[in-house]
């Protein structure tokens, strides 16, 4: 019965949050494929340890600072570099390239990964400053700062103010 | 609190706006609508980070996830249940080789996935497949039309994805050249049939709903 109990708590679980992993994954490496292995890496490891999770409250944040660590793991320590493609080229389904979010897709595509990542994480996560400082292991303000960088950014990009070829800069 | 701290919180997080943040905008007018602003601006953010989730993700992860311990505890069940029944060693044997999860991986792949794949990744050559096909010594059945080759995502690796349509209707291939297996393993579910052999150093499904999988299976395997 104990094994039941704890499979379907982390189907919950998973059911839950797997949309918003989906999703911050994608951010991370901007592949479709690539963020569905490493969400089914991510899972695996938190099953694993899904025993070791003693505050339910916690689900979400420990879920996602697995994905990014799965991310890391699995992409950076082969040396890949940051991807720098536009959104044209990234493999989202051809519906969803054709949606009226198609100008801010191609903003956030735009901008800095140090930028983005809080920001999904904040936007997606719903993560506090806090929170967000912790998971990537950085201070509070440094956090507000790049929320502040990113959306405003964004907001130049999509009123057309800064070109997309400068917004990494 | 002065407009310049107010749009600085406000920037960094425009959802939860402290109690000064609150008083501040009650008071000014232009604050309140640069809030106001943001606030769409996160919305329109919301929509563009909100990338199509593939159907079935959630309950395909999880299962995939967690799959070892629950499916072999659930097969082990129904072993039981059949030999409790006196079915005989027979017949569990036969729910246990049903159960397969590769097998059943790839039947959910063509249901769940299958579309989203053609339409996301990107197509091969023939002549990549058969270079993949050789080195797992099998051969693309010639019974039917190759309607798409491409490679997509299984199962943590890499597959080679045939669409072939047959006499008997459609069936799938799935050359898996880093999933080696064991032993022919089966999955009966969502009306299709799967079937995973082992191929040298891989394996390769078929998925059909078409009476011939039998047929296919004894052609792509050449050995």
């Amino acid at each position: 019965m104990r094994i039941g109990r704890r499979a379907r708590e982390f189907d919950e679980a998973v059911r839950t949050h797997s949309s918003a992993l989906f999703r911050y994954a994608f951010w991370l490496c901007r592949d479709r494929g690539r963020a569905e292995d490493v969400v089914q890496e991510a899972l695996m490891r938190a099953w694993k340890a899904w025993d070791d999770l003693e505050d339910p409250g916690a689900t979400r944040s420990w879920l996602f600072s697995i994905v990014r660590n799965e991310h890391l793991r699995a992409f950076e320590r082969k040396g890949l570099d940051i991807d720098d493609r536009g959104v044209e080229e990234l493999d989202l389904p051809v519906d969803c390239r054709m949606d009226v979010a198609m100008d801010v897709r191609r903003a956030l595509a735009a901008i800095p990964a140090s930028l983005r990542e809080p920001l999904v994480m904040q936007v997606l996560g719903g993560f506090t400053c806090a929170e967000i400082a912790a998971a990537l292991d950085t201070t509070e303000g440094a956090i507000m700062t790049r929320l502040t960088r990113a959306r405003q950014t964004l907001r130049r990009l999509m009123q057309g103010e800064v070109p997309l070829s400068e917004a990494a800069r | 609190m002065n407009c310049l701290e107010f749009r600085r919180e406000t920037l960094a997080d425009p959802g939860r706006p402290s109690e000064a943040a609150r008083a501040h905008a009650s008071q000014c007018a232009a604050c309140s609508q640069f809030r106001a602003e943001t606030l769409k601006l996160d919305e329109a953010i919301v929509a563009g980070i909100s990338v199509p989730v593939p159907e079935g993700f959630g309950q395909r992860m999880a299962r995939n996830a967690r799959g070892p311990d629950v499916e072999r505890r659930r097969r082990f069940m129904a072993l039981a249940a059949s030999l409790a029944l006196g079915v005989g060693i027979g017949a569990g044997a036969y729910v246990w080789e049903r159960d397969d999860p590769l097998a059943r991986a790839s039947i959910d792949f063509v249901v769940d996935e299958e579309v989203n794949a053609i339409l996301t990744s990107k197509p091969s050559d023939f002549s990549a497949l058969q270079s993949v096909a050789r080195a797992l010594n099998v051969q693309i059945p010639q019974v039917g039309e190759v309607r798409y080759i491409g490679t997509c995502p299984f199962q943590g690796t890499i597959a080679h994805h045939v669409v072939v349509m047959t006499e008997g209707g459609k069936a799938t291939l799935l050359l898996l050249p880093d999933k080696a297996v064991g032993e022919k393993a089966r999955a009966s579910a969502r009306g299709l049939r799967a079937v995973v052999a082992p191929a040298r150093g891989g394996s390769v499904a078929i998925i059909s709903g078409a009476s011939d999988l039998a047929r296919l299976e004894q052609i792509v395997n050449r050995s």
